[in-house]
């Protein structure tokens, strides 16, 4: 009655809910979408670029962000994201991949995490890397952290050995990857393009401290992404539950908004902007920002707006004004169809209700380099001086990198597809051909800023994508230049003014007092959750006197 | 007086009456309140003849006339009563926690004398488990019981309770007693609905209730606090953090000569909540005396605008209602009309009825608990049965089944910042001064409709669509053989079941800012099983010399937990209105299995030495099936022994009664959680329709040993004149090692935790009980009972290479930790930057404070000491009791306070036209060091700031107080004072009932939480620290939790 055999009777302890192994295919998928959930934009999650995304002037935010004020704890999510979600996954696929001879999942997974290191390098400098995610097999609790510079040269033999993986004929491969390889669909010639891009732009953006001329020079003759089709982004899904949107809809679903479009950026794309483009309005507006409201429509929430144009509405970089933390959920400007498969913004307006989630699909990719970005990166690579061709070469370069832009922003809109309304095709109009037209005028009018106008519109195109790459953009060159509250030009007085008769229903818009005690931050702090946990970990930075390695 | 089992004095008093000669004597006995007492045990002095008392308190049985009555009973004093001739005795028994003469109930039911006991025991009077208008049986305990830390959560009906007895054992475990009912294990863990939703306490949050408020407190018999582990070490595994033995009536109670017994009572309550904030009226909506439709009062005076644009919402849902503009004025009840008069009422039946041999009884009781809060209720019913009998081979059979079913409505409660989520104390207690909550709240298609939308739901609405309805069925069922192989022999065996299903339904309704304004429906379907077998050998030899006694327990018990939570989310409701999972357009289910079990053996030796010197040795062994094979057996022993010296050195005086020292060690293990041994893989959510899977982000670890907890502790209990004082004091230090937890592993490992053995948690404490009787006579009586609790918990060490380890992640910028040096479950957070003397580091740019990057410790969550007070009264029939508790520090989180502060809606930030500076030094945002004048000194700040900006600002790496913050400014100093409970009543003399059905009949008023006072909080928030956001492991934090509510009672008890 009471002495069964206590033995069996003990042996229960096998876990009836969760599995002890995974297949490579289980993984991937998780961790292709690790890496864009936590490089992309997001406030829930938060993703890093919904810091970097203030910190490059396309969008400002009432909280920290807005004066630089990024603290350790804002990263530490995104940081267990990267090294917990996707790249233990991904050692733990190659692991698995390895001793089955299924080399091109081995090579996919090496390619991703040489990519995901390169990010962590340039986002905060140095990171744990030669001791990183080696708990499993070392028992390592504690990982060091590497220099940024010793970290690049291995991430070089990663992709190179990766290629040579995915390209290993003699392998056995007897599990491929096809669907679940959710980026380029388990397309082994894709890949190869894909990590050849990312050595690419790894050595562009090393090119002010070294000669990375010949490696450059090499790379021209490999296979690179060579068509907006092959561009090295992350696709997203409509579906609700579990959400597959892209995170960056969340602005859309959330009741309360956060996100608004800088009106830097608004102002650099209206041709207001007094040192750049002045007088040419980009066409891509409708398909980048929607306008909850109409030109005429009185403020939703019955608040005072700090920032309106017509129908846009946000608020400035380090406000200090009255009105900039009042409620403008329903009325203030949010991002588009293109950066996060929002609402085309056919001047409709929200209808006094807001956007909600059946404004757009929010299926939008996230971008992390496409063949316009590669366009860029050659066209600056050329301009100065580490590809041969000069001027004339740049010149041409520049001009398809930005016919490529609008082609993209029809490529992606047609791949997010939109929800009650028909959205026209942008490339080929005549705005966009009068637009192409416009700037490469001013390119060659204004010879002394062709280097600053190649990368202001390699940001301009990268709206809503990867701004950890913008980030680094600006570092290595300057530019674009980005707005300085401290700027006597910028703000003078300490007051920026907005479009004067911009609000139909404040008139005159008053200037609004910005300041800022912080410098530009050139590395974002470290995760406070690591550094809490890891004895090994260096004390917190300066974020404004922490350089990356490649920076001059 | 020779200690005899509870089940020998049944037996025996069988064989007592076959045998009896003598005249027959019936008696009724009371307790100090003049209600009748069942259960206790009347014998004849010097003879095993006895009896107990039924349901009325009636008895009756065969004595000579000469002879002398002994009552006893738990909880009470013994008294003895000479017969002389008389054929009817009424007694009135003295409770008392103190008379070492006192019988309690130990490990396993076993009943012994105080007086033998080498550790600290508490019996808890049933009756003040009822009829005080407080349904929670927890709540019941506060102030009561030293050593005991009760923690209330939200003020919302059947809400959570936490119990702790001397601090925690465990890093991460619950740390809550084992709650033993009837033999066997009552689950208390509280189950938090929508797990499949990523709902929490936090988000989305409802007030759960735990196992323990299915159970009936008018079936309680007996409750006994075993509060160290000596006490404990018996039970083994489970045990480490105390034991709470409940007996119930129906499993309990013991056969009667008498026919039918009825009793009822009854009791109605209205409750309110406790209080509200002082609310200035001067000020509405805005920023800066500029209006805006913005959450914080901080907009112009009224008077000095006439009206403000209609809300946009508003115009939209009632166009016909509102012009373009509305008038701004103040609402100063528009938080008051929130709340409703709600009210409690209890009604209770119990019989039993049966013959010598065999008898049966029954309590049925109905609770019906409407809350403050609209549309908040909990029922309550329960019916338990019990039956015992006496087959005519002398094998004792009783058994018992009870079964409850309890249904809680309420809504949604926590922290409304947090993006998507929903709580119907978002803004009740801030709202802004010119916002009147008595419009309309919904349009005609049932969508909030509220002065902004997005930023909070309007509370009306919430209560009505945002709702949570649980339903719990519960049934207890045990059996239980004895016999007596031997007079000095006996053999028991048990076999218990306690199971629950709970499945609860939540809906975020189509309009919520929760679930994307779509809606949601989610389905939580929890089931817990325990069995629970017992085997008892008892041998109680005679021996030789009389001095010496001796008794052995061998035991062996075998307990299985199985458990199991599924939940469905259903998300974007299709037919408004319809609450179905089919409703919804996609769903996502989760499940989770586990299956716990121990085997284990112990034995007990007991040795006396002329009833004052006593020597307890208990040992046990335990077999687990959560650790590994080689390590699943362990053993721990403990070791007890009591001296009563005042009968030894033959003290005992008027002066001075009764002494006793008592001194203890023990040893508990403990296992694992079931599955902690092999690596596992989560499998993910599917994306873009392919499957997922990671590695679980916390590795475990398969050579995993058992943990143990050790205690030592010394006591002593010395009574006074006459019994008039009584002291118990008690000192004890535990120390538990090796703990089975997840350390934290830096995100770059690749995890985030890994299960491991390590750490070094000790408590130590003082617990006192003082009882005092300063008036003792025929007709009056005065007594007072003190009790004082002080425990500290401290971590002495964790790993190696580790620093501190988050106990939960509560937000990214506070929650609990532990770390070696500082005490349990600190509260880590952000904080602001000073230099080395302390100064605020001031922005100059700003006036406000410098934000430091680093966060450290802010708070401590553990009182500094506990102390209650019951005052009982008693003239006549009329009765009186009186209780205070008092808890000193112990600091608390709060968004509660902090929204009242930073909306400016209390009249603590009334005075706001003029201008602040924040005492501190100049500092350097970049830097982060002080900035000096040219001669290195620092620089005094007198940069300004409005009264508006001290409280609600956001400066990008500086910051004020109150909201937007660092969160050290959010924490406060939860000491508080409670009038937790007043009750006056009178007991109706027999001779009034003498011409009625009534044997006796009692009516009461009671009162509870008639008052308190937080001296530390801001003064015109009225805040009682007590209101927290429950969790089993961490405590101090309170996200907007509905504040405590006071009731006041009318009770009616009555027997047949």
């Amino acid at each position: 009655m009471i002495v069964s055999c206590k033995k069996g009777f003990l042996d229960i302890n096998t876990d009836p809910n969760n599995p002890t192994k995974a297949s490579e295919a289980l993984l991937l998928t998780q961790s292709e979408k690790a890496i864009a959930d936590n490089f992309g934009i997001g406030s829930v999650l938060p993703a890093v670029g919904s810091i970097l995304d203030v910190y490059t002037h396309q969008a400002t935010e009432y909280n920290s962000n807005n004066k630089y004020g990024a603290v350790g704890a804002d990263v530490s999510n995104m940081w267990t994201g990267i090294y917990v979600g996707a790249l233990e996954n991904l050692s733990s696929l190659i692991e698995e991949a390895k001793p089955a001879g299924n080399m091109k999942y081995a090579g996919i997974a090496k390619v991703l995490q040489a990519y995901t290191f390169s990010q962590m390098v340039d986002i905060f400098g140095d990171v744990p890397f030669s001791q990183a995610i080696s708990f499993k097999s070392e028992g390592i609790t504690t990982p060091n952290f590497d220099k940024g510079a010793d970290i690049y040269p291995q991430l070089f033999l990663m992709l190179d050995t990766a290629i040579m993986e995915l390209q290993d004929q003699t392998a056995a491969n007897i599990r491929e990857p096809g669907t679940d390889d959710v980026i380029y669909g388990g397309d082994v010639d894709s890949w190869v393009k894909a990590a050849n891009t990312i050595k690419l732009k790894l050595y562009n953006q090393e090119r002010l401290v070294m000669d990375v001329s010949s490696e450059v020079a090499a790379l021209e003759n490999e296979p690179l992404i060579n068509a907006t089709a092959e561009s090295f982004v992350m696709p997203y899904g409509t579906i609700v539950s579990p959400d597959n949107r892209n995170p960056g809809f969340l602005e859309y679903t959330a009741t309360q908004r956060s996100v608004y479009i800088s009106p830097w950026f608004y102002e650099m794309l209206k041709g207001y902007n007094q040192n750049i483009f002045t007088g040419i309005e980009d066409p891509r507006i409708p398909y980048y920002w929607f306008n909850q409201l109409k030109p005429d429509e009185p403020d939703v929430e019955g608040n005072t707006t700090e920032y309106r144009d017509g129908g846009f509405v946000s608020i400035i970089f380090a406000s200090d004004g009255p009105y900039h933390g009042a409620a403008q959920d329903n009325s203030q400007t949010v991002m588009g169809i293109y950066p996060v498969g929002g609402r085309y913004d056919d001047g409709q307006g929200a209808g006094g209700k807001g956007v909600n989630s059946s404004s757009g699909t929010g299926a939008a990719p996230f971008r992390m380099i496409t063949y316009a970005d590669r366009l860029y990166i050659e066209a600056e690579l050329i301009k100065s001086g580490v590809l041969p061709g000069g001027d004339a070469a740049a010149r041409t370069k520049l001009e398809d990198a930005i016919n490529e832009s609008m082609k993209q922003v029809d490529y992606f809109v047609g791949v997010t597809g939109s929800v009650g309304q028909s959205v026209p095709k942008l490339s080929g109009t005549t705005g966009a051909t009068n637009y192409v037209k416009s700037i490469m005028d001013y390119y060659d009018a204004n010879t002394s800023q062709q280097l600053q106008i190649i990368l202001t519109q390699k940001w301009i195109s990268a709206f809503g994508g990867n701004y950890p790459d913008l980030y680094s953009d600006y570092r290595r060159t300057g530019f674009p230049i980005m707005f300085d509250p401290s700027n006597s030009q910028m703000a003078p007085g300490g007051m920026v003014q907005p479009p004067i008769h911009g609000n139909p229903f404040l008139d005159p818009q008053p200037a609004v007092p910005v300041s800022i005690s912080k410098k530009y931050p050139i590395s974002l702090p470290w995760s406070s959750d690591e550094l809490d946990a890891n004895k090994n970990a260096p004390a917190q930075k300066d974020p404004s006197a922490f350089k990356v390695f490649w920076m001059p | 007086m020779k200690k005899i089992l509870y089940l020998f004095t049944a037996l025996m008093l069988c064989a007592a009456l076959a045998s009896a000669q003598n005249n027959s004597v019936k008696g009724h006995v009371t307790g100090p309140d003049g209600s009748p007492l069942p259960g206790i045990t009347v014998q004849v002095k010097g003879t095993k003849a006895a009896t107990a008392t039924d349901a009325n308190g009636q008895f009756e049985l065969s004595a000579s006339r000469n002879a002398t009555l002994v009552f006893t009973g738990v909880g009470f004093r013994e008294q003895s009563v000479q017969v002389d001739n008389r054929t009817s005795i009424q007694v009135k028994l003295e409770a008392s926690t103190q008379q070492l003469s006192e019988v309690v109930v130990t490990a396993y039911g076993i009943e012994r004398s105080k007086k033998g006991l080498g550790y600290s025991v508490s019996t808890v009077q049933p009756d003040i488990l009822v009829q005080h208008s407080e349904p929670d049986l927890l709540k019941s305990l506060q102030g009561q019981v030293a050593g005991v830390d009760i923690r209330s959560s939200e003020g919302a009906p059947g809400a959570a309770s936490r119990i702790n007895i001397r601090g925690a054992t465990s890093f991460f475990g619950d740390n809550q007693p084992l709650i033993i009912v009837d033999g066997v294990t009552y689950d208390n863990s509280v189950n938090t609905i929508g797990g499949s939703s990523g709902n929490s306490i936090l988000t989305n949050g409802g007030a759960p209730s735990t196992g323990i408020s299915a159970l009936d407190p008018n079936d309680i018999l007996s409750m006994t606090v075993l509060k160290g582990s000596s006490a404990a070490a018996l039970y083994g595994s489970r045990a480490s953090n105390g034991v709470i033995i409940i007996k119930t009536k129906t499993g309990n109670f013991t056969r009667s000569r008498k026919g039918m017994e009825v009793s009822y009572s009854s009791s109605l309550s209205l409750e309110k909540i406790a209080s509200i904030p002082d609310y200035q009226n001067q000020y509405g909506a805005g920023s800066d005396f500029l209006y805006q439709n913005a959450n914080g009062s901080w907009g112009p005076r009224f008077g000095t605008i006439d009206s403000i644009p209609t809300w946009g919402p508003y115009l939209a849902a009632f166009p016909k209602l509102f012009g373009d503009s509305v008038a701004y004025r103040a609402y100063p009840n528009n938080v008051k009309d929130l709340f409703r008069t709600g009210q409690v009422w209890e009604n209770s039946v119990s019989a039993n009825g049966g013959d010598q041999k065999t008898s049966a009884s029954v309590t049925a009781s109905v609770l019906q608990h409407k809350g403050y809060i609209p549309n908040s209720d909990f029922d309550r019913a329960s019916i338990a049965v019990g039956g015992v009998t006496k087959l005519t081979n002398g094998l004792n059979v009783r058994s018992s089944l009870s079964y409850s079913n309890t249904v809680q409505d309420g809504g949604t409660f926590g922290e409304n910042q947090v993006d998507g989520v929903a709580s119907a104390f978002a803004r009740s207690l801030f709202l802004a001064r010119n916002w009147d909550l008595n419009l309309p709240y919904e349009d005609a298609d049932g969508l909030p409709v509220q002065t902004s939308s997005g930023q909070y739901d309007n509370p009306r609405w919430d209560y009505v669509h945002n709702t949570i309805h649980t339903v719990t069925n519960r049934l207890a069922a045990n059996v239980r053989f004895d016999y007596d192989i031997r007079p000095w022999f006996n053999a028991s065996y048990q076999l218990g079941t306690n199971t629950y299903s709970t499945v609860a339904k939540q809906v975020i309704d189509i309009g919520s800012r929760a679930a994307e304004g779509n809606g949601q429906v989610t389905f939580d379907n929890f089931h817990d099983q325990t069995i629970e077998s017992n085997l008892l050998l008892t041998f109680s030899p005679k021996l030789n010399n009389n001095n010496f006694k001796i008794k052995a327990v061998l035991g062996h018990n075998v307990f299985q937990d199985s458990y199991g939570h599924t939940s469905t989310n259903g998300t974007v409701i299709i037919a408004p209105g319809i609450y179905t999972l089919g409703n919804t357009k996609t769903q996502v289910a989760t499940s989770f299995d586990s299956r716990h079990r121990l085997w284990g053996a112990f034995a007990d030796l007991s040795l006396s030495y002329k009833n004052y010197l006593f020597l307890d040795l208990t040992g046990r062994n335990d077999w687990s099936s959560t650790l590994p094979k080689a390590n699943r057996s362990y053993f721990y022993p403990g070791v007890s022994g009591s001296f009563v010296f005042s009968d030894a050195l033959k003290m005992q005086s008027n002066a001075f009664t009764n002494g006793k020292i008592r001194a203890s060690w023990s040893k508990v293990g403990r296992d694992a959680d079931p599955y902690e041994l092999f690596d596992i893989f989560s499998v993910g959510n599917p994306f873009l329709g392919q499957a997922t899977a990671s590695v679980n982000s916390q590795a475990n670890d398969a050579n995993l040993k058992p943990e143990f907890t050790t205690q030592i502790e010394l006591g002593t209990h010395l009574e006074f004149l006459d019994s008039r004082i009584g002291l118990d004091v008690a000192y004890y230090q535990g120390k538990s090692t090796d703990q089975i937890a997840p350390i934290t592993l830096p995100s770059s490992t690749g995890f985030q935790s890994a299960i491991q053995n390590y750490g070094d948690l000790r408590n130590k404490g003082v617990e006192v009980e003082l009882d005092l009787t300063p008036v003792r006579t025929r007709n009056f009586k005065w007594n007072i009972r003190g009790t004082f609790t002080k425990n500290k918990t401290k971590v002495v060490s964790l790993t190696k290479g580790v620093d501190r380890i988050a106990l939960s992640g509560v937000l990214t910028d506070l929650g609990p930790y532990i770390e070696p040096g500082l005490p349990f479950g600190y509260i880590r957070g952000t904080k602001s930057l000073r230099d080395g003397k302390g100064n605020l580091l001031i922005d100059p740019a700003t006036g406000f404070v410098l934000n430091d990057p680093e966060k450290g410790m802010i708070g401590d969550p553990n009182p500094d000491y506990k102390a209650g007070m019951v005052n009982t009264f008693s003239y006549k029939g009329f009765f009186l009791n009186v209780l205070f508790d008092y808890t000193h520090g112990g600091d608390l989180y709060s968004v509660t306070l902090s929204s009242e502060l930073g909306r400016g809606v209390t009249t603590d930030t009334r005075d706001r036209e003029n201008s602040w500076v924040i005492k501190g030094v100049y500092g350097d945002a970049n830097t982060l060091q002080p900035v000096l004048d040219s001669k290195g000194n620092e620089i005094p700040n007198i940069t300004k700031v409005s009264t508006n900006d001290l409280f609600f600002t956001t400066g990008g790496s500086s910051s004020t107080f109150a909201i937007n913050s660092q969160t050290e400014w959010n924490i406060w100093d939860a000491t508080v004072w409670h009038l937790r409970d007043i009750s006056f009543g009178y007991n109706l003399p027999g001779s009034l009932l003498t011409h009625t059905p009534f044997g006796s009949a009692t009516i009461s008023l009671s009162g509870r939480n008639l008052w308190y006072y937080a001296p530390n909080v801001p003064h015109a928030s009225n805040f009682d620290p007590e209101s927290q956001t429950y969790s089993s492991t961490t405590q101090g934090f309170e996200f907007s939790a509905a504040p405590t509510s006071r009731r006041y009672g009318i009770n009616l008890k009555v027997t047949f």
